[in-house]
């Protein structure tokens, strides 16, 4: 594999003051004051080929942005190696800068008061965009999101989904080969969030970018990635392909099937799967070997509008997984990756 | 050096189009800042009607004293118009993670965050400045030789370069400690002793105050130096405080950069 992002035993810990409660406790702490390290990241390993779109998921407080930071040369880590696009992030050559970029969902890079054109501009100056193709992505990117109308009215008064289309354009302005994202969907509503995917998606898929994602949306991950590195407490918990998730952590699928009629629970609970029942729609729990088996003996002598079997969302396996933490811990082999 | 140049003028058109975006503001902040001069003025006025000279023998008269009030509002206008917005907003910018955006952008980050604002508000404090420099110089007995004009503008260059060095330097603490809103207070409170001449700084207490205003934080140099140059005759001990500003912005420069690099370095970023 082509490696664009190679990571070795990369590790970040923090000292972290503790701040006692009370008056007297703030006047001691004047002299001394406890404190703590906090490991952030604990050694994580891995590597990304060119082309590739991952997710970086876990619950706040893994270490998702800790190794984003770590990756895009803001922070330096306490231990490890790390190259990316052949370079040590945290020496920050202008090289290497001019070839990856940050988008972060919750903080603003476009000039407040100003509108987008501005910030685009300045771009141009600081990343020497030649003019000629400084304006051809530009109007690609602005034409793609549907932004036109958009990046000649100030920042401020614009909406988030709209502000974080044009952080999206203002990102990609210089051509990254590298594009970190954190969290670029949050507060979004459905429809906003809809148009990043099918732009991420575009985007990626023609220029061939490699991407990084942190999200707490199992949605962005479905929607575009391939590939998901699941991080809790500093420490990588699964890396692998979404669907090897599904199979790997889940023994059960779930069977919703569509009645004429609200049907007897007795009936159901009969049959010995958990199962729910909402109205006409009973959904049902069953273990997936045995699914071929029991499906017939379920739908015998019941009037069944629709029928469907799914596996178990991405979300509840995932959350599942965080919680359960090492205990879930897995590493697939390099050749279950998509 | 044409690429910074530029990216500066990108900077200052994007504040000016700012400006001018909330012009009641901008004439606002003109106002103020000139009043707050004004004031002074007249304190200094006022204290002419009592006295001929700032200390016996020193040459401080009148209008060599208000050429001084000139350079020191010329200096401090250029600082404060080129470098305080940005070093204020440092602090914001450390504590909210801001810098972050910053850090990953292909262009020394010293540059980029001392100077992406430009308040041209306080350029009308310089205005002000080089008429009343005008006024100070027309009015004085003796007309300051051609040596005098051609180093009075390196010598404002080095009076701001020992300014930003200091405000860089505090900059810098502010990203090692997370926080330091008192910031601008306290180059205000340092750069007072720069408001007044030298010769001031006499007898038990303020001999021992002039030698650390002038060789360790050389503060004492940034308005002293040029304004004595242009304002009074160029005699030889002026000769040895030429030499010593153009030394002592040098290494003020060089030494601010180590730690800023340095704070840099140590940089934790803002949780998300």
């Amino acid at each position: 594999m082509n490696a664009v992002i190679a990571v070795e035993g990369l590790a970040k810990e923090y000292r972290v003051f503790d701040k006692p409660e009370g008056l007297a406790a703030s006047v001691k702490s004047l002299f001394h004051r406890p404190s703590r390290v906090v490991e952030a990241l604990k050694g994580v390993s891995l590597t990304v080929g060119r082309g590739e779109f991952i997710a970086l998921l876990g619950p706040n407080g893994a270490g998702k942005t800790t190794f984003l930071k770590l990756l895009s040369g803001i922070i330096t880590p306490t231990r490890g190696t790390a190259r990316v696009l052949g370079h040590v992030p945290w020496e920050r050559a202008d090289d290497f800068r001019r070839r990856f970029a940050l988008v972060m969902g919750q903080k603003n890079q476009l000039w407040w008061d100003l509108p987008a054109a501005e910030s685009f501009r300045l771009h141009r100056e600081i990343y020497r965009i030649e003019p000629g193709r400084f304006e051809r992505t530009r109007d690609e990117l602005v034409e793609l999101l549907g932004v036109k109308k958009l990046v000649l009215q100030p920042v401020r008064d614009l909406s988030l989904g709209e502000r974080m289309k044009l952080e999206l354009v203002a990102a990609l302005l210089h051509e990254p080969e590298v594009l970190f994202l954190d969290e670029p969907t949050i507060g979004l509503d459905v429809v906003a969030q809809h148009a990043l995917h099918r732009f991420l998606a575009h985007i990626q898929a023609e220029r061939k970018m490699t991407i990084v994602l942190t999200t707490h949306y199992m949605k962005d991950v479905a929607a575009l990635c391939h590939r998901a590195i699941v991080i809790t407490d500093g420490a990588i918990l699964y890396d692998g392909s979404l669907d090897q998730i599904v199979d790997r952590f889940t023994t059960h699928k779930i069977v919703t099937l569509d009645l004429d009629d609200t049907p007897d629970a007795d009936d159901f609970a009969r049959l010995g799967f958990p199962c729910e029942i909402r109205g006409p729609q009973v959904t049902l729990r069953i273990e997936r070997q045995r699914i071929a088996d029991v499906l017939p003996e379920i739908l015998r002598g019941r009037q069944v509008r629709d029928v469907s079997v799914e596996d178990v969302p991405l979300e509840e396996i995932v959350a599942e997984l965080f919680r359960s933490g090492a205990a879930g811990a897995a590493r697939l082999p390099e050749e279950a990756r998509a | 050096m044409d690429r910074y140049l530029s990216i500066f003028l990108t900077f200052a058109r994007a504040c000016l189009v700012r400006d001018m975006t909330f012009r009641a503001n901008f004439v606002l902040e003109c106002l103020t800042s000139m009043g707050w001069m004004s004031m002074n003025l007249a304190f200094y006025l006022l204290v002419f009607q009592f006295t001929p000279e700032i200390g016996k023998g020193t040459g401080w008269t009148r209008e060599p004293f208000f050429a001084f009030v000139a350079t020191g509002l010329i200096i401090n206008s250029i600082v404060q118009a080129l470098f305080m917005p940005s070093a204020e907003e440092l602090t914001e910018m450390v504590r909210t993670g801001g810098l972050d955006g910053v850090l990953v952008q292909p262009l020394d980050a010293q540059f980029l965050l001392s100077m992406h604002r430009v308040d041209f508000s306080s350029f009308a404090n310089g205005i002000v400045g080089v008429g009343l420099l005008g006024w100070a110089l027309s009015r004085m007995d003796h007309a300051p030789p051609a040596a005098a004009w051609l180093l009075y503008p390196l010598l404002i260059l080095c009076g701001v370069a020992i300014l930003y060095s200091l405000v860089i330097m505090l900059a810098a603490a502010t990203i090692l400690l997370g926080r330091n809103q008192s910031l601008y207070d306290f180059w205000f409170y340092l750069t007072n002793f720069s408001r007044y001449p030298a010769e001031i700084y006499a007898g038990p207490w303020g001999g021992p105050l002039r030698a650390l205003c002038t060789f360790v934080i050389p503060i004492l140099l940034v308005v002293n130096v040029p304004a004595r140059v242009i304002a009074l005759p160029l005699e030889g001990q002026a000769w040895g405080l030429v030499w010593l500003v153009v030394t002592a912005a040098i290494v003020s420069l060089v030494v601010s950069r180590i730690v800023f690099q340095t704070a840099l370095a140590k940089y934790r970023s803002a949780s998300s």
